[in-house]
């Protein structure tokens, strides 16, 4: 039975801290305006952790996301503004790049042992070169003119209100329905359940949020696409890693590799593919993070792979691989927005936004060391 | 009489389900190399670790006496203050850096703050030059051969000032020649007034060198012998001691087909050193055990991880599976047509510690719980229930962390895990080491289980009399070959560890 740690509350009162911080400092942070933003930069580093996370569970790393997503923004927009590719070509041109570029990591990571740390730093600047030379180290628009398309639309598209409703009405329903399910399966197994009113309270807490986000959201444009998108990436990466044995080999490995091994375990393979689907969470945060700065530049990406790796982290996954779950893996990006956010809100100066990062990434492990010492 | 330069009075150490040391009390005169001998886990382990303060003063009962004087050592440094210095089996130099560099590891002399290069190599070629051992101090550690290394571990413990060396097997990856220049070495160190302990399999070895012979078996001292008025059966004999008793509950059956066929299997490690295996035969029928001893080096564990395919490289020799080829297998494939592998070392090979019990049962079988790829956690859990009570593990349920069990239950979760594959061949290596006598009765039932069911099981032991009472017939290993092949109720103790030894002493091959 999962207990609620030290740990965890010091997460929330982390978040409860940087909120109260800035909106003192700038009562617009919380507007529906603001908000909508913060939404909408929460799932981009999300969507991008999400598929770091699978990296770190088996124990590998990867340094070179954030140089991908820089890649196949520009790849896509390269595309669509020179090339007059339609849209939803170029970014399944891209897609395809993506992955096949991290399955290329994967594999030359465990067939020649090249460390994960190597691989992907070289990845880094490899991407980054390759960025740079894709658009010829200029200003390529996400769109033709006026005319929106698939890719513009990605962060400029939000869902009509009533829909946005009946979104969350169906997510009400289905954390209900999973929540009411995986507990009659624990009292017919005769497992030790939470009382009903935690297990309620369970339900209702995240009921709760997810309603007061619609409400909010409502109040501006509506629920961003975006959201919508790391909804389903979230419970994409939940269900793998919960609920199939890759997922279950990637917790294993992460926890021991030779014992997983002499379990009959493909350890190689379960590694490349873990690869394999980061690189798609690469190339949808690459078209986010692209479409949202409206155009692909030189900067794209740019540390992005730290957040990612930091909100992981923060999140309560271990580096040294085997744990982590999907809710603490969103509540670390989660911090990161919100701290990102709130210093571009008050126009802190880019070098302290650079220190200031690298302070977070710092206390995150340190996190991570002290409290995996304690057991 | 002189004062021993090191004494135990009947040391008792315990760990967590097991005594180790029941009361082991010898002595160590000026000047002697002292033998102790004793058959895999008797405890010369536990008491050289108890010696040297890596287990410190307060984790044991009983006294260390240095010089007739109570010691309580708090670690490592302390017994090397007092003069104890221990060359263990496995070699613990720097690779990269030279043989001055590795003698003057931890106490490098410098000048002015900054190492003293020159001064360094001088100390080393001096204390080399005084045991006339010819090694230039500026070669790379990683250069030299074994036998050489084993001369620097030498020097760098006698450049301690040390009057006491403590030798776990020196000679276990040395070969014939090395031996005899480290024997030389041991007489000279004599000559010196230095006495040393010498842990060694090879009775040879011990006949060759050593004033005095020590045994012991489960933990207690047996007897001190006089080289000089004993001989290598009554050795053997005090080792082995005991009489088998109705400990193991083997039911035999009848034996049906082969299951399992190896012929003139050759094999060598995929990377690094490590023994070679050759021309390894033998056969396993539905229904029976194969017993398969040795001591430890014999190439036992990596004979059955290599057909297992976690382990070297194969050079000759075929292995069949219930009448299928079965080479070059991953693990993976192994399990699939019905083979599995129950590791020595249940921590580094057998659990992901930090996961529940249940997670590393169903751990080897979760294909067999997808459904159109998504896992039916009712399906799982009902088979790891089953596991759980069929196996008995003693813990509040199967999300209990397996890291925090007992040895036994640990083991038990490991064997649930391989059982719960549906193996036909099951390949089970020291599956009672370090778990207590009632969770051992409860393997020995399993095994009984499981071939009375038409399986059949490798049983690889240390331990004679369990190796004796479980398998219906036996094979002895030594040094990667086969020394010899038993049959239930037809061999004695002795003539295994004969058979074991006699293959340690065959000479090399090539």
């Amino acid at each position: 039975m999962k207990r609620l740690s030290i740990r965890d509350f010091s997460l929330v009162l982390a978040l409860v801290a940087i909120v109260a911080f800035f909106t003192i400092q700038s009562p617009v942070y919380l507007d529906p305006r603001n908000l909508s933003n913060l939404a909408v930069e929460f799932s981009i580093i999300a969507v991008l952790a999400l598929g770091v996370f699978l990296i770190l569970l088996p124990g590998q790393t990867d340094l070179s996301t954030g140089s991908g997503v820089g890649l196949f923004g520009g790849v896509a927009a390269v595309l669509i503004y020179n090339q007059g590719w339609p849209a939803p070509a170029a970014m399944g041109a891209a897609f395809v790049g993506a992955v096949a570029l991290w399955a290329l990591m994967g594999l030359l990571i465990v067939k020649q042992r090249i460390p994960a740390f190597i691989m992907t730093l070289a990845g880094m600047l490899v991407f980054k070169g390759l960025h740079w030379a894709t658009i010829e180290n200029s200003t390529i628009p996400v769109k033709v003119g006026a005319q929106d398309n698939l890719f513009s639309s990605l962060t400029t598209w939000y869902l009509p209100p009533s829909a946005g409703w009946a979104v969350v009405a169906v997510a009400v329903a289905a954390l209900g329905w999973a929540a009411l399910r995986a507990r009659a399966r624990r009292i017919a197994h005769g497992l030790t359940v939470e009382d009903r009113d935690t297990a309620f309270a369970g339900w209702l807490i995240p009921v709760q949020l997810l309603i007061l986000l619609v409400v909010v959201l409502n109040q501006f444009n509506g629920v961003p696409l975006p959201i919508l998108l790391l909804g389903v990436t979230a419970v994409a990466v939940f269900i793998l890693t919960r609920h199939t044995p890759f997922g279950r080999h990637l917790y294993a490995i992460g926890g021991n590799a030779e014992a997983s091994r002499i379990s009959g375990i493909p350890v190689e393979r379960t590694i490349v593919i873990a690869f394999a689907l980061c690189g798609v969470t690469v190339a949808a945060t690459g078209f986010l993070q692209t479409a949202y700065a409206g155009a692909s530049t030189s900067t794209i990406g740019q540390f992005l792979e730290l957040d990612a790796i930091a909100a992981c982290v923060i999140g309560g996954v271990s580096l040294a691989g085997g744990k982590g779950t999907v809710g603490g893996v969103l509540f670390g990006a989660l911090i990161m927005t919100a701290l990102l956010n709130g210093m571009t809100l008050l126009a802190v100066d880019p070098e302290l936004k650079l220190i200031a990062r690298g302070l977070v990434l710092a206390l995150a492990v340190w996190m991570d060391v002290a409290l995996s010492k304690r057991r | 009489m002189t004062t021993p330069v090191l004494a135990t009075d009947q040391l008792v150490k315990r760990f967590p389900g097991v005594v180790a040391l029941k009361g082991v009390s010898f002595d160590l005169r000026p000047g002697e190399i002292h033998a102790i001998c004793g058959e895999n886990g008797a405890g010369k382990s536990t008491l050289i670790k108890t010696l040297s303060g890596i287990h410190p003063h307060g984790s044991y009962e009983g006294r260390i006496l240095v010089e007739g004087r109570e010691v309580a050592f708090a670690g490592i440094a302390d017994a090397e203050d007092k003069g104890i210095g221990v060359i263990y089996q496995e070699l613990a130099l720097v690779p990269e850096m030279t043989v001055a560099e590795n003698i003057a590891l931890g106490r490098e002399p410098t000048r002015g703050g900054l190492v003293d290069w020159l001064g360094m190599n001088d100390q080393a070629r001096t204390l080399l030059a005084k045991f006339n051992i010819n090694l230039d101090p500026e070669t790379r550690v990683g250069t030299l051969g074994v036998g050489h290394q084993q001369l620097v571990e030498i020097v760098r413990a006698l450049g301690k000032d040390s009057r006491v060396l403590i030798l776990d097997e020196p000679t276990a990856a040395l070969a014939s020649h090395e031996v005899a220049l480290l024997l030389e070495i041991l007489k000279d160190l004599r000559r010196r007034g230095i006495a040393c302990i010498y842990i060694s399999h090879k009775l040879e070895e011990v006949f060759a060198v050593c004033d005095r012979i020590t045994i012991i078996r489960d933990g207690a001292t047996i007897t001190t012998l006089e080289t000089a008025k004993t001989n290598r059966d009554e050795v053997i004999r005090h080792m082995v001691g005991r009489e088998i008793q109705d400990l193991f509950p083997r039911r035999a059956g009848e034996a049906g087909a082969p299951l399992l066929t190896v012929r003139n299997l050759s094999a060598e490690p995929a990377e690094g050193d490590g023994i070679t295996l050759k021309d390894i035969a033998f056969e396993v029928r539905a229904g029976e055990v194969l017993g398969i001893g040795g001591l430890m080096g014999a190439g036992r564990s990596e004979t059955l991880m290599h057909i297992f395919g976690a382990w070297g490289r194969r050079t000759a020799g075929s292995v069949t599976l219930k009448g299928q080829p079965h080479d070059a297998p991953t693990p993976g494939d192994s399990i699939r047509r019905g083979l599995v592998m129950v590791t020595e070392d249940r921590k580094k090979l057998g659990l992901v510690l930090d996961e529940s019990i249940g997670f590393n049962m169903s751990l080897s079988s979760l294909e067999r719980f997808a459904k159109k790829g998504l896992l039916d956690a009712s399906a799982e859990f009902v088979t790891n229930q089953s596991f759980f009570q069929r196996l008995r593990v003693k813990a509040p349920d199967l999300e209990s962390r397996v890291g925090g069990l007992s040895g036994g239950n640990q083991q038990k979760v490991v064997i649930g895990k391989a059982l719960m594959t549906g193996p036909s061949v099951v390949f089970l290596d020291e599956p009672t080491r370090g778990i207590d006598v009632g969770a051992k009765l409860e393997v020995y039932e399993l095994i009984n289980e499981l071939t009375a069911a038409g399986n059949a099981v490798v049983l690889v032991s240390s331990e004679l009399p369990e190796l004796m009472g479980m398998s219906d017939r036996i094979i002895m290993l030594g040094e990667g070959r086969v020394g010899g092949a038993f049959v239930r109720g037809q061999c004695t103790p002795d003539q295994l560890l004969h058979a074991a030894i006699a293959a340690h002493a065959a000479p090399p091959s090539r």
